[in-house]
């Protein structure tokens, strides 16, 4: 080495180096916060994908409060739309420019920690979030028991119907069984002499996530299984509960209740699809659709397989948790703990009636948070009487697995699914299709 | 200004002849110093392809024999060639469907839009106001593919255009997009639709070379115009038809945004491609190791296909 180099200056070797080194070094840089200088306040960034419209508005009403009543800690929000949330925690972490607190979708919650960017919720934090959020929120929140931060938004499943469709076919109220669904959904099914879906019966849709491995999953646990095992490491979808769910949408596709190719986001506001499982958040969006003939829209709990089942649903929804990169932890706790643990008034609500932060920015959006009696006291009597299943069924929601490789293990499920829907695969392929490629690639995640 | 210097340093050496030594040193120096400014002249490009090819190949083909989430560039950790046995170990789809899928789709996009393109081409080339024609065609290149892609999800959905005419026509709906056999075809169908507009500005500029004189000399032969497609056009036409061929099949190989867009890859996997697995693989699944793996058989894959296809073009006698 010593022979290359001449007297006060760089090798070949070293500029060689040098220069990737130096262009990894000012791109992996650690952030600018703040100033730095004593006395400058410290600047806490924020990353959501509460990016547009009144989910922004409604994330910065509680910040510009906190800015405006803290002078030591300041919050900056940073939103992206949701399709490119993950990427942009990636990209941003790999150049060592995250933001000190990340607001990701728990269903992520096991790459984040294995990866190291979740820092656990202190002791008083977790115990905290323990105790005033509901077990799917907690668990949703949680991986391999440990507390990683506080549940915001929470979305239970229950069972969408059109109270015109139902009665037109002479059904009185929702299917509380499986027999009753399949039965009702036959019964509303109507199609044209060239085979185009008029009214599908039950909606099973290709759409997305939500429309299939959703409500798939929200009536497997119905059933009483479970996509992951439990000890996270493979699937427990090739079971009993996992063929009937498998039995019931593949009786319904093939006998012409439900057309996946129909998309249930449009086709049920236009009084297309008689039934549907669906998330809490879709209320709203109802409504604004909808207009008057809202009023015909009702909302059960998921069908059960029988009477004798307990009920049950999924439960998916997203936290806000501190960054392991980030340098200053106790004042982005602090932070956190103000915005989801603090009570304050509610505007419209009976004297004294109170709620935390996050809760009211919810529920300003349509949405619900774990914590139920801050639902009830913000939803009121007077409020949407189809928000009450999801409500309800916060006590008793399953969480989405959110093991590492969950991501890859949900998109597994769906490819299987679609391919059982359109007729690739029988009902035994699909659970051990699922089973086999599910197992190896979560227990690579590991 | 590198051959600029170069007399002057001839002219700095020319007065001192009585030793060898020094001049061969001048020379010397003089020719180190050429390489230096022209080293300082390239150093721009060469920065340039550094780090925006050589560093991101390296980087990617480090990945490739690692695991790695996207988060912390000190988590790399080496795996040597497992990633690359994971994509062809039993129970993965890599191979099939999704290697498969992505040969088909080039395949398909590569025929119908060269069939197509030929075809139009040809007739564009004897009509008026041929620049016209050649903008209209052109039209869907400067869409973007998500608006390309929705409306002709839109047209092919039941209830949609495409359907509406089998309707009119006494015929059934087809669920084009949802049915796992007529998938693929129909997205190919709209990806040779939006890059015919290429092929046949450079088919329309390839026509435009061949001399009148052999298609004057056909017809005073007596020449029909099959005959004269064949004989004269086609095989003149054949350096073009290179050209648009290895182009498509490079850009049908890699691209996934039409795919992303109307199917998803859905349903099941009836069109998923390799690009749109890596990308999953790299964002969505934080597995980055695998991601880098496929990329790089990817690469071989458009090599080897791009090989064949000079090799098949020469071999007719086309110097490419």
């Amino acid at each position: 080495m010593t022979g290359s180099r001449r007297p006060g200056g760089l090798s070949r070797r070293h500029f060689a180096l040098a220069l990737p080194s130096a262009l990894l070094a000012s791109g992996c840089a650690a952030p600018h916060r703040g100033t730095g200088r004593p006395g400058d306040p410290i600047v806490l960034t924020l990353l959501s994908h509460y990016a547009s419209g009144a989910l922004r508005d409604a994330l910065q009403r509680p910040v510009d409060e906190w800015n405006a009543t803290h002078d030591r800690v300041k919050v900056r929000t940073e939103a992206v739309e949701f399709t490119d949330l993950l990427t942009t925690l990636m990209v941003r972490q790999a150049a060592g420019q995250g933001a000190d607190i990340i607001h990701p979708y728990c269903l992520w919650n096991g790459q984040l920690v294995r990866a190291g960017v979740l820092r656990p919720a202190p002791a008083e934090h977790a115990e905290e979030i323990r105790n005033g959020y509901g077990a799917a929120a907690v668990g949703a929140a949680s991986v391999g028991g440990r507390v990683y931060g506080y549940p915001t938004e929470v979305q239970t499943y229950a069972l969408y119907y059109n109270k015109r469709l139902l009665r037109g076919a002479g059904i009185d109220g929702p299917p509380r069984t499986w027999r009753e669904l399949e039965e009702a959904a036959h019964r509303t099914a109507r199609r044209d002499r060239y085979g185009n879906t008029l009214v599908q019966g039950f909606g099973l849709s290709t759409y997305d996530d939500s429309t299939t491995v959703g409500q798939t999953l929200a009536l497997l646990n119905a059933a009483g299984g479970r996509f992951v095992s439990a000890d996270g490491r493979g699937t427990a979808i090739d079971s009993p509960a996992g063929r009937a769910v498998f039995g019931l949408e593949h009786r319904l596709v093939a006998g012409g209740a439900s057309a996946p190719g129909v998309n249930v986001y449009q086709a049920f506001p236009s009084g297309q699809v008689a039934m549907v499982v669906s998330a809490g958040w879709w209320t709203e969006s109802l409504k604004e659709l909808m207009g008057a003939d809202y009023r015909e829209v009702g909302v059960a709990p998921v069908p059960r397989p029988g009477a004798g089942y307990a009920h049950a649903t999924l439960s998916t929804g997203f936290m806000l948790g501190v960054n392991a990169a980030g340098g200053h932890p106790r004042e982005a706790w602090e932070f956190l703990h103000w915005l989801n643990t603090e009570r304050v008034g509610v505007k419209g609500a009976r004297k004294g009636a109170a709620a935390t932060r996050m809760s009211a920015l919810q529920v300003s959006v349509g949405s619900l948070t774990g914590r139920a009696d801050d639902m009830r006291t913000l939803l009121g009597e007077g409020g949407d009487p189809n928000l009450r299943p999801f409500l309800d069924a916060l006590a008793y929601a399953v969480p989405e697995p959110n093991v590492p490789g969950a991501q890859q293990a949900k998109s597994l499920l769906r490819r299987n699914i679609e391919a059982l829907w359109t007729g690739q695969q029988s009902i035994d392929e699909a659970l051990r299709t699922t089973r086999r490629q599910v197992d190896r690639e979560v227990s690579r995640s590991w | 200004m590198v051959n600029a210097l170069a007399p002057q340093t001839a002219e700095r050496a020319a007065p001192s002849p009585p030793s060898a030594g020094p001049a061969v040193d001048g020379r010397r120096r003089g020719r180190r110093r050429q390489v230096v400014v022209a080293y300082l002249f390239l150093a721009p490009t060469l920065l340039f392809f550094a780090v925006f090819l050589f560093l991101p190949l390296g980087f990617a083909l480090l990945l490739s024999m690692s695991r790695w989430a996207g988060f912390h560039l000190g988590d790399i950790d080496p795996v040597g060639l497992d990633n690359f046995a994971g994509l062809f170990a039993d129970g993965s789809t890599f191979l099939t469907p999704v290697l498969t899928n992505t040969l088909l789709f080039a395949l398909g996009t590569v025929v119908l839009a060269l069939a197509g393109s030929v075809l139009v081409a040809t007739c564009v080339d004897r009509l008026r106001f041929q620049g016209l024609w050649r903008t209209l065609y052109f039209l869907p290149i400067v869409t973007t593919v998500v608006a390309v892609g929705n409306v002709w999800k839109y047209m092919y959905e039941p209830g949609g255009l495409v359907n509406g005419v089998l309707n009119a026509a006494g015929l059934g709906s087809v669920a084009f997009l949802q049915d796992p056999d007529t998938a693929l075809p129909s997205v190919v169908v709209v990806q040779a639709w939006a890059s015919v507009g290429t092929a046949i500005l450079v088919l329309t500029a390839g026509l435009k070379s061949i001399p009148e004189s052999y298609y004057e000399a056909a017809a005073l032969d007596g020449a029909g115009q099959v005959t004269v497609f064949l004989r004269i056009t086609l095989p003149l036409l054949r350096p073009s038809l290179l050209f648009v061929c290895v182009t498509q099949f490079l850009t049908g190989l890699q691209s996934f945004a039409l795919i992303i867009v109307m199917t998803k890859g859905g349903p099941g996997d009836a069109t998923a491609v390799a690009a749109l697995e890596m990308y999953r693989q790299a964002f969505s699944y934080g597995d980055w190791g695998t991601a880098s793996a496929a990329a790089f058989v990817l690469f071989l894959v458009v090599l080897v296909v791009t090989l064949a296809q000079l090799w098949f073009f020469r071999r007719k006698g086309e110097d490419a």
